[in-house]
């Protein structure tokens, strides 16, 4: 199968177009559909992952142009990581989508081209070729916003699409920037060319500054997250799960990929305030993060404020930009997907359980949803990096990294993220656990509540399925598991990391 | 020393992790839930007491799961250190299972699963603790300890069981930050965090300045759970919880496991001798001075008896890192000697004071005049504990204070010897009146008690000037805004109306002489409470003697012994 | 100076779209409005793209003409971004009428209002 790079992409557009033709004869057809190819998806992403965690990268060349010309697509450890990630968790999302909807044939269509979207970005040699895929996330994304019913998701989706496409189109001004400095658009080619041009001519820098803005703007570092807040709480339970998980971990990947692949570390050497940007950017996204955080009533905005400060986390890690900052900014972008996505799903699954969709009507969860209050209670605290969980490792790499370069700040607010981040989720744990619901008014607060949330939900009124139920338990698990493991994740990470900064 | 590879020291750890499991499953049945948390205990304290036999003979046990970050093995090791804690923690854990039984039901508890369970998590990590074999495994477990004892703290469900529940967090995660920082500093400094007897070697070729940092971090870190000034108020506020968790946990496992783990970073990272290189050992013993003496103050005048014990605590904590911080071989075993002897005695005084609020609902000091009639044995215990506390020959306190002082004069440190003495006349002084108001006085007569009441026991008291219930102006800022927050009426002089109902309600007129009010009288025969409750009383008190009368007999002694010869070299 | 803006007058265009269009978005409170301004935008980069694959004096990439050639390449890649831009704006004009339909306005301030009143 030496097609299969190609296939990787290309399978979930072709499951996609399955979905809405099938749909045409048969209109129940979307859910299984889109869970066979999720499943043949990552059977497809395993074995390529096989092949790129063992030796060198794979390499493939599309239609048989011959490099720099024609595109490539490459598969390392880390590519192979985000394409395996994205394919658990798109099949995971759908356990849950199952039930909680939205159901048409089209959310299933849509929902399999973001994965074909996301799995393009992650495995692309060329920085064109990836912009294409950003974009295709992009309008998927926004379209899987605007599943939810009424106006609120469909205002969260446009302004979700017009700070999208600005940070696109800035990615795409950086791409023009490049091109003028050295005529390629291949990553591998362009690494070689970007540094015979020397790193110090305004040209690459503005190309560097260009590129890493628009990604921040998809990332959501502080100041640029303004959208993400608004699209996470608007969107339907099941897509906030979802791109909360994916669509910013997969740019932070590409951020990766470009300052290390393309402008390498050497560029950062020889350009000591690209460094101090971005670290800085870490440092105020963590903690602006955090605070805006605690001030949020409604849960969904308070995870996506929590999104902003832990990806402030991995931006400080490319900062560093040493192996084990980097070994943590992978362990990191995996355990951040599968806590937050499980954190939304949870949340989602509460919202439509108990009506729960504000801070203050978590009160007394414990009692009445345990297994609910208690994936929230542990994913949270993986959250904050209670040992052994996932939360926990990779923090420990980046502070670690951090310490290894002196970078003293940095390293004293990633630590000190522990508490920021406690500071918002004790409030949640406290009020499940320790407060008992007021109780003459909930009943009436909760319907008015739930209905101005549920223009944004499509599961009013389903009780939680087992798939639910299921998906919600898994993250959990998980996110205590991982921890355990990650460190042999590490280990097969680490001439991945070493041809990266090489 | 030989390390030994056994599966003990993680069965001992899993035990009660099982026991949560169970717990939970069986919340329907109270009687077979108990039964699991009675299991689980007797089971931890045969692993844990099966290993003693073999560390007395240099035998180390080990399991080593893997590795969980580049460079740091998962790993357990019950050497002599780790076996003193853990043996003192799941002994006093069987003991305080039976007392919590006892107090939970007698008080009839809402959320006595999460209790149980909770419970038996902590105690899952505090065993952890003890037995790590490196910083990293320890952090784990001391972070695992904040999260199962919050649940403990904030169990009340009242905004003062809140309050108190967010400050432990915000405390003791922030101290997690600390031991994570100086964690870091130390694996970056030496590629290494495992503990070695003497010191890991890496650290003494180090960059001092850096090493400095990693040991201030680390003590600071760990200072929070030992409740070290200004690090404690959390302790105080934490007495909130229901009696058996401030035993247990604020006077035994939580509190004993930042000792434990300044104990660690002092002999086993750092070693003594770099302590003392460095010049971090006299600091940090100064600042346990200041702490055990102002504590000590700052009890005289608490009225709540829970809050006297925990200041208490706060000052006992402080001999123990004291003992640890004067470096000399004596003062390391007084140190190491006064965890088991202060869990022993402060369980007592704990479990008395619980005994009492579960019978009478009496928590002030003030309404208690009288009462060793109702409750004699209790009371008893009580007065020998605190006899114990002070530092009186024949109880436990006696055996490790004199060693501290005999470990603070040869290394010639005789302010802290100073210190140790006026603390031990302190302890007599906020000891003492709370025996005398049990025996000597009636709520009919009870005598004045100005220090309590008014600043400066009155002598400088102003009517108007006090609302905020005053400080003295040699008590630390700690102490100044605590006194409004922990749920205390302004005017509070320990006679707050409604406790002073609620004691009302326990007093028989008739049953004193010429109609008065006094307490109804019991007998010694064991009916002024139940045996659940009595038995754990009578057993902690019997164990503060018995480490006092024949410390060498008690196998603590000879495990002290034992980690410091391994430290220091030294025979003691 | 004039001889400078004469040669990079396209560059200067270029960029004066891209910001007129980032302006409009920010500043205009219509939706459409907002939208037309991310395809100034966008425009903008368009023409930047083509002009830097401008060689002076050269004729189309094309085989039948006589060389040298304009570089083709970024012209190829505009196309794709135009097919991209144009799909982007499909959406939002899509999105702006389902709003249109919920709210029965398209100016934000007001929509925020309504919001606000739920």
């Amino acid at each position: 199968m030496t097609d299969l790079p190609a296939l990787v992409i290309v399978f979930p557009i072709f499951a996609s177009i399955a979905v809405l033709l099938v749909g045409l004869v048969r209109p129940r057809t979307g859910w299984p559909i889109a869970t066979l190819a999720s499943i043949v998806q990552i059977a497809i992403t395993g074995s390529l992952a096989l092949r790129g965690f063992n030796g060198d990268p794979v390499q493939y060349v599309v239609g048989g142009f011959t490099v720099p010309y024609g595109i490539e697509l490459v598969i390392d450890g880390l590519s192979a990581t985000m394409i395996v990630l994205v394919a658990v968790v798109a099949l995971g999302v759908l356990g849950y989508a199952r039930t909680a909807g939205p159901r048409s044939n089209s959310f299933y269509a849509t929902y399999l081209l973001l994965v074909a979207g996301l799995t393009g970005m992650s495995i692309t040699g060329d920085v064109f070729n990836m912009y294409v895929f950003l974009e295709i996330t992009g309008l998927t994304a926004y379209a899987l916003v605007a599943s939810g019913k009424g106006g609120r998701s469909a205002l969260a989706a446009l302004k979700y699409l017009l700070v999208g496409t600005f940070g696109a189109s800035l990615f795409l001004l950086g791409i023009g920037y490049a091109y003028v400095a050295t005529g390629t658009l291949n990553m591998a080619d362009l690494s070689g060319q970007l540094a015979a041009v020397g790193y110090t001519s305004s040209l690459v820098q503005a190309a560097f500054g260009l590129l890493v803005v628009g990604l921040f703007v998809k990332i959501a570092v502080f100041p640029l997250h303004t959208w993400q807040p608004v699209a996470y709480a608007g969107a339907p339970d099941a897509v906030s799960g979802l791109i909360s998980a994916l669509v910013s971990t997969v740019s932070a990947y590409a951020l990766i990929r470009i300052v290390f692949s393309v402008f390498t570390v050497d560029f950062l050497l020889a350009n000591p305030f690209a460094r101090t940007v971005l670290m800085a950017g870490a440092v105020v996204s963590i903690v602006t993060g955090s605070l805006l955080a605690v001030a949020q009533s409604e849960i969904k905005q308070l995870l996506a404020y929590s999104s902003v400060s832990q990806f402030g986390l991995i931006i400080g890690a490319i900062a560093v930009g040493n192996d084990t900052a980097l070994t943590g900014a992978a362990i990191h972008l995996v355990g951040h997907a599968i806590m937050k996505g499980g954190l939304f799903l949870t949340a989602g699954l509460i919202g439509t359980n108990a009506g729960s969709r504000t801070v203050t009507e978590f009160e007394g969860l414990g009692k009445h949803l345990p297994i609910g209050a208690g994936s929230f209670g542990i994913i949270a605290l993986a959250m904050v990096g209670v040992p052994p969980t996932i939360g926990f490792v990779g923090k420990w790499y980046i502070a670690l990294g951090a310490v290894e370069t002196q970078s003293w700040p940095l390293a004293a607010v990633i630590l000190l993220s522990t508490l920021l981040t406690l500071a918002y989720f004790a409030r949640l744990i406290e009020r499940m656990y320790f407060r008992e619901p007021a109780v003459t008014t909930s009943s009436v607060e909760t319907t008015d509540a739930t209905d101005a949330v549920n223009v944004a939900t499509d599961g009013t009124g389903t009780t939680p399925s087992m798939g639910m139920w299921m998906t919600v338990v898994t993250a959990a698990v998980l996110s205590v598991v991982l921890g355990v493991v990650a460190f042999e994740y590490g280990q097969l990470l680490e001439p991945t990391i070493e041809h990266l900064l090489s | 020393m030989t390390d030994v590879t056994s599966l003990r020291p993680i069965a001992a750890v899993l035990v009660s992790a099982i026991a949560v499991v169970l717990i939970l499953a069986s919340h329907r049945r109270p009687d077979l839930r108990e039964s699991w948390t009675l299991l689980a205990a007797g089971t931890k304290l045969g692993i844990v007491g099966s290993m003693v036999p073999g560390v007395l003979s240099g035998q180390v046990y080990v399991t080593d799961i893997g590795t969980f970050v580049p460079g740091v093995r998962f790993a357990l090791r019950a050497d002599a250190l780790g076996v003193l804690f853990a043996l003192l923690a799941s002994l006093l854990w069987l003991v305080t299972s039976f007392y919590s039984i006892g107090y939970m039901r007698g008080l009839d508890e809402h959320a006595q699963t999460r209790y149980f369970a909770a419970f038996a998590a902590s105690l899952s990590s505090t065993i952890g603790i003890a037995f790590a074999a490196n910083l990293i495994v320890l952090y784990v477990f001391y972070e695992l300890l904040t999260v199962a004892t919050y649940p403990l703290v904030a169990h009340d469900g009242t905004e003062e069981a809140r309050a108190a529940g967010r400050k432990y967090l915000a405390y003791t995660f922030g101290g997690g930050v600390a031991v994570l920082a100086g964690t870091v500093l130390v694996f970056w400094l030496t590629g290494t965090t495992a503990f070695t007897p003497g010191g890991i070697a890496g650290l003494a070729t180090a960059d001092p300045v850096f090493g400095r940092a990693a040991f201030a971090l680390l003590a600071a870190g760990f200072g929070v759970k030992a409740a070290l000034m200004p690090l404690h108020s959390w302790l105080p506020d934490a007495m909130v919880a229901p009696t058996p968790v401030s035993g247990l946990l604020h006077a035994v496992a939580v509190v004993k496991s930042g000792v434990f783990g300044v104990a660690r970073v002092v002999l086993d990272v750092f070693g003594p001798d770099l302590v003392g290189d460095l010049g971090v050992g006299l600091p940090l013993a100064t600042v346990a001075a200041i702490t055990l003496t102002i504590a000590s103050i700052i009890a005289l005048r608490q009225d709540n008896l829970k809050r006297r014990l925990a200041f208490s605590t706060v000052s006992q904590l402080s001999y123990i890192v004291l003992g640890l911080a004067v470096l000399g071989p004596y003062a390391l075993v007084g140190g190491l000697l006064h965890i088991p002897a202060h869990a022993f005695m402060k369980l007592t005084l704990f479990f008395c004071a619980g005994a009492v609020h579960v019978e009478t609902h009496t928590d002030d000091i003030s309404n208690m005049a009288g009462i060793g009639k109702r409750m004699p044995l209790t009371m008893t215990a009580f007065g020998v504990a605190s006899l114990g506390m002070a530092g009186i020959p024949l109880v436990a306190g006696f055996v490790s204070k004199y060693y501290l002082l005999i470990g603070t004069v040869s290394t010639g440190h005789i302010l802290f010897t100073g210190a140790l003495l006026l603390s031990g006349i302190l302890n007599i002084a906020y000891f003492w009146p709370v025996v005398y108001t049990a025996f000597f006085e009636s709520p009919e007569r009870d005598d004045p008690k100005p220090v309590v009441e008014n600043v400066l026991g009155g002598r400088y008291a102003d009517g108007e000037a006090v609302t905020d219930g005053g400080h003295a102006p040699d008590d630390t800022d700690d102490t100044a805004g605590e006194k409004d927050d922990h749920g205390y009426a302004p005017d509070h002089g320990g006679q707050g109306p409604r406790d002073r109902q609620e004691t009302q309600a326990n007093l028989h007129p008739d049953h004193g002489p010429d109609g008065k009010l006094a307490w109804e009288h019991r007998g010694w025969g064991g009916e002024e409470s139940t045996w659940f409750m009595l038995g754990p009383i009578l057993f902690a008190a019997a164990g503060s003697i018995v480490l006092g009368i024949v410390p060498d007999a008690a196998v603590f002694l000879r495990i002290v012994r034992l980690v410091v010869t391994s430290a220091t070299g030294v025979s003691v | 100076m004039i001889e400078l803006l004469n040669e990079r007058l396209y560059y200067l265009v270029a960029f004066l779209l891209m910001g007129i269009g980032t302006y409009m978005m920010i500043d205009k409170s219509n939706l459409v409005k907002k939208v037309i301004g991310m395809n100034v935008f966008q425009s903008g980069i368009f023409l930047f793209f083509i002009v830097i694959a401008y060689v002076s004096g050269a004729s189309p990439p094309l085989v039948t003409a006589p060389g040298p050639y304009v570089s083709p390449l970024p012209h190829v890649l505009i196309l794709t971004a135009i097919v991209v831009g144009v799909s982007l704006t499909a959406v939002a004009l899509g999105l702006i009428v389902r709003i249109y339909g919920e709210y029965g306005t398209l100016d934000t301030t007001v929509i925020r209002e309504v919001s606000e009143d739920d």
